[in-house]
C-alpha cells in the first residue's frame, strides 16, 4: 500500500498506544469465549462481529508494525498492512459495535474490545473512512454550539412552550424551565427534545430543586463517530457553561452515553479533572423520592413493569440500583429481565448504530436476545432510560409484535405523581 | 545420543533459560514503560477498596468465574490444563531439590510410586486438554479466528506433554537421576548421568527438552504472556 497512507495509519496506533491497549494486543489467546457474549454475533452468526475478530484486525496491524515477533515472522500472526481489504472489514465490524462491553465482562483477561475499537475508529477516520452520518451529526453539533446565538430565539421559545406544559401538568403557576440561571445548584444537560426536558422539569420543580438548563445538549456524536477532539469540543460546551453559571453539579439525562462521557471520558479528553460532581438524573430522582421531596403513588401504572439496564448506565456506568428503586416505588408489579444488571444483554441499539441506516439489518437481528428476554419476563411495560435503547426496543416491539409500552423512567415517575391540576394533565405526560 | 542430549538438554537449556528470562523481563519493561490508558477502563460493579480490587483481580484471573458461566466446557478444559500444568510444575521441582517430609513419610519407593501416579494423571489431563483445544480450533468460528501462532503453540505443548508422558509411563528412570542432571546444570558443571543416556528414555528426555526449549524461547514473544498480562488486564477491569 501507499507509504504515505501507511505512515498515517500506523501513526494513529502509535499516538493511541497505551499500556492497556498493548496488553490487550499481546495477551488475547483467541479462545473466542467472547463469541456468545456478543448480541451481534449471537444474532447474526457472522464472523465479522465476533468480538475477538474485531480486535484481531487491529492486532494484525499491531503485530506487523509494533511487535518484534510480528515484524520478524509476520506469517505466524497473519500480520498485515491496513490495506483496503482490512479497512473494509474494519469499518463493518467497528461501526456496528455498540460498545456495550459485554464481551469484556466474560473475557477471562477482561480485554476491552470497545477500547480497541476506539483505535479502529481513529484509524478509519484517518483513512477518510469514518462513518459519514455520525461525522455529520458531530459537525452539526459543533456548528450549533459555535453559533449558539443563531439558535437562541427558537430554543428560548421552545423552553417557554415546555414551561407551559409543565404548569399544565403540575398546576403550579410558578413552575417553569429555568434557562441559564446563574447561581443555580444544578445544570441539567438535557437532550434536544421536549421529552427529555418536560418530565425532568416537573420533577425538579416539584422537588424544589435549584436548577437550570443551558443551550447545550448532552448527546455526543463525536464520541460515537470516534473523534476524541470533536467529542471533547461537544462536551466542553456545557462544562464551560456550567463554570460560567457557577453551578455545583452537572446532571445528565437518562441517555446512556452522556453519563459515561461526562463521568469517565471527559477528563481523559481534556486532560483536566472534571470540576463538577456528575450525577445521572435517575440518581437525583431516587434521592428525591427517598427524601420525600417528591411523592409518587404506587400502582397508578397498569401492568407488570420490567427494567432494561442500558449498557452505558449499568455495566459501564455503575447505576444499577437507583432506577430499580424508582421503578419499585411506582409499581408493586416489578419483574427483572434475565440476565440483568452487569450481565444484561445489549438491546442492539447503542453506539450510534440507530443513526446509521446501513446497519439496520444487523441491528434488528442483534435484538433477538432482547426480544427473548422481554417475552420471557411477561411484562407489559418496559422502563428504559437510554434514548438509543428506546428507539431500538420500540422498533423491535413493532417488528416482533411484543405489545409492550416503552417508557422513560422519568415519565413513569411523573405519571405516578399526584398533582393539584386537573386529571387531563396526567394525559399530557404520556 | 550424547550429542543430542548435549544440544537439547545442556546447551539448549541454557539458551532457552536466558532467552526466556530476558524476554519476559523485556516484555514487562515494555508494558511498565508504556503510559497507562488515559481513560479508566473499569466496569461495574467495582470493589471500593484496593484490597477488594486485588481480591477480585485474583479471582478473575485464577478462577475466571465469568468465562465459566458463558462456556462451561471450555472453562473446564482450560482449568484442567492450567491446574494440571501447575501440578506438573510443582512435581518437576523435585529435580531441583527433593521435597522434605513426603519422601520420609512414603519412603523412596513410595515417593516414586506417588510421583508416577501424580505425574501420570497431570500429564494425561494436560494432553486431553491440549487435544481438546486442537480439536476446537478445527471448525467454525474457532478455526476462522485461529492464526498459525495458535497451532504452533499447541503443537509445542503437545510435544512437551507427549515426551514427558513417555518418560513417565515407559521410563524406569526416577527423580534422583534427573536431579543429578539438573543440579549439574544449575552448578554450571553440566553432565548427563549414564543412567539416563543409556536408558530407554534418553531420547525422550532429549526430545522433551527440545520442545520445552522451543516453548520457553517463544514464550515471551507469544500470546502465552497472558500468564502475566492477565493479572494487569484484570486489575484494569476494576479501575
Amino acid at each position: 500500500m501507499e507509504a504515505q497512507q501507511l505512515t498515517t495509519l500506523t501513526g494513529v496506533i502509535d499516538k493511541k498506544m497505551n499500556r492497556q491497549l498493548k496488553q490487550y494486543m499481546d495477551i488475547c489467546a483467541r479462545c473466542a469465549i467472547c463469541k456468545d457474549a456478543c448480541h451481534q454475533y449471537v444474532g447474526t452468526g457472522d464472523f465479522t462481529y465476533l468480538p475477538a475478530r474485531r480486535a484481531e484486525l487491529i492486532r494484525q496491524i499491531y503485530k506487523k508494525y509494533f511487535d518484534k515477533a510480528g515484524r520478524f515472522v509476520p506469517a505466524l500472526y497473519e500480520a498485515r498492512d491496513p490495506d483496503e481489504n482490512l479497512l473494509d472489514e474494519l469499518y463493518e465490524s467497528t461501526y456496528a459495535c455498540t460498545g456495550c462491553r459485554r464481551c469484556m465482562y466474560y473475557c477471562p483477561f477482561s480485554i476491552d474490545t470497545a477500547w480497541i475499537l476506539s483505535v479502529a475508529k481513529a484509524i478509519l477516520i484517518a483513512a477518510g473512512r469514518g462513518n459519514e452520518m455520525l461525522g455529520q451529526l458531530a459537525d452539526a453539533a459543533i456548528f450549533k454550539g459555535d453559533n449558539a446565538a443563531m439558535f437562541e430565539g427558537v430554543m428560548l421559545s421552545g423552553f417557554e412552550d415546555i414551561s407551559e406544559e409543565v404548569r399544565a401538568i403540575t398546576g403550579n403557576p410558578e413552575h417553569q424551565v429555568h434557562v441559564n440561571k446563574e447561581g443555580a445548584d444544578i445544570l441539567y444537560v438535557a437532550l434536544a427534545g421536549a421529552h427529555s426536558i418536560r418530565p425532568a422539569a416537573v420533577i425538579f420543580e416539584e422537588a424544589g430543586e435549584s436548577w437550570t438548563i443551558s443551550m447545550f445538549e448532552a448527546a455526543n456524536y463525536g464520541y460515537f463517530y470516534g473523534d476524541a477532539e470533536k467529542a471533547r469540543l461537544i462536551t466542553k460546551r456545557y462544562i464551560d457553561e456550567a463554570k460560567r453559571l457557577g453551578v455545583k453539579e452537572i446532571v445528565v439525562p437518562e441517555c446512556g452515553h452522556a453519563y459515561r462521557v461526562a463521568e469517565i471520558f471527559y477528563e481523559a479528553w481534556s486532560g483536566e479533572p472534571m470540576p463538577f460532581k456528575v450525577s445521572h438524573i435517575l440518581e437525583k430522582v431516587d434521592e428525591y423520592i427517598k427524601a420525600g421531596r417528591i411523592t409518587v403513588d404506587r400502582d397508578k401504572i397498569d401492568g407488570t413493569v420490567t427494567y432494561h439496564d442500558p449498557c452505558q448506565i449499568g455495566r459501564n456506568g455503575g447505576v444499577f440500583d437507583a432506577p430499580r428503586d424508582i421503578v419499585r416505588a411506582v409499581t408493586s408489579r416489578f419483574v427483572e429481565l434475565t440476565p440483568n444488571r452487569e450481565q444484561q444483554w445489549c438491546c442492539g441499539g447503542g453506539g450510534g448504530i440507530v443513526a446509521m441506516e446501513e446497519f439496520k439489518d444487523v441491528r434488528l437481528k442483534s435484538g433477538g436476545k432482547k426480544v427473548e428476554q422481554l417475552k420471557a419476563s411477561g411484562a407489559s411495560v418496559l422502563a428504559c432510560p437510554c434514548e438509543n435503547c428506546r428507539l431500538q426496543i420500540e422498533e423491535l416491539n413493532e417488528v416482533h409484535g411484543l405489545g409492550l409500552e416503552v417508557w422513560q423512567v422519568i415519565d413513569l415517575v411523573v405519571a405516578a405523581m399526584p398533582f393539584k391540576a386537573t386529571p387531563e394533565a396526567d394525559a399530557a405526560t404520556m | 545420543m550424547d550429542t543430542y542430549l548435549w544440544i537439547t538438554s545442556v546447551a539448549g537449556v541454557y539458551v532457552a533459560g536466558v532467552v526466556f528470562v530476558a524476554g519476559i523481563g523485556w516484555r514487562i519493561y515494555e508494558w511498565a514503560t508504556t503510559p497507562k490508558s488515559p481513560v479508566r477502563l473499569g466496569m461495574f460493579p467495582k470493589p471500593a477498596t484496593t484490597g477488594g480490587r486485588v481480591a477480585k483481580m485474583l479471582t478473575d484471573t485464577l478462577v475466571a468465574p465469568h468465562a465459566a458461566r458463558i462456556e462451561p466446557r471450555m472453562w473446564f478444559f482450560a482449568m484442567m490444563f492450567h491446574v494440571a500444568a501447575l501440578a506438573a510444575f510443582v512435581g518437576h521441582l523435585r529435580i531441583v531439590q527433593e521435597y522434605p517430609l513426603l519422601p520420609d513419610l512414603l519412603g523412596a519407593e513410595g515417593m516414586n510410586a506417588f510421583a508416577a501416579w501424580a505425574g501420570g494423571i497431570a500429564g494425561t489431563l494436560m494432553m486431553i486438554a491440549v487435544l481438546y483445544w486442537i480439536g476446537r480450533r478445527t471448525f467454525g468460528p474457532f478455526k476462522n479466528l485461529s492464526v498459525p501462532e495458535d497451532y504452533l503453540l499447541l503443537a509445542l505443548l503437545l510435544g512437551v506433554i507427549i515426551m514427558g508422558n513417555h518418560m513417565r509411563f515407559f521410563g524406569h528412570v526416577h527423580a534422583a537421576e534427573y536431579r543429578e542432571w539438573f543440579q549439574s546444570l544449575l552448578a554450571f558443571r553440566p553432565h548427563v548421568p549414564d543412567a539416563i543416556s543409556n536408558s530407554n528414555v534418553g531420547w525422550s528426555l532429549g526430545t522433551h527438552m527440545l520442545f520445552v526449549n522451543a516453548l520457553l524461547i517463544y514464550f515471551p514473544f507469544s500470546k502465552l504472556v497472558h500468564t502475566i498480562g492477565s493479572f494487569a488486564a484484570n486489575y484494569a477491569r476494576s479501575e
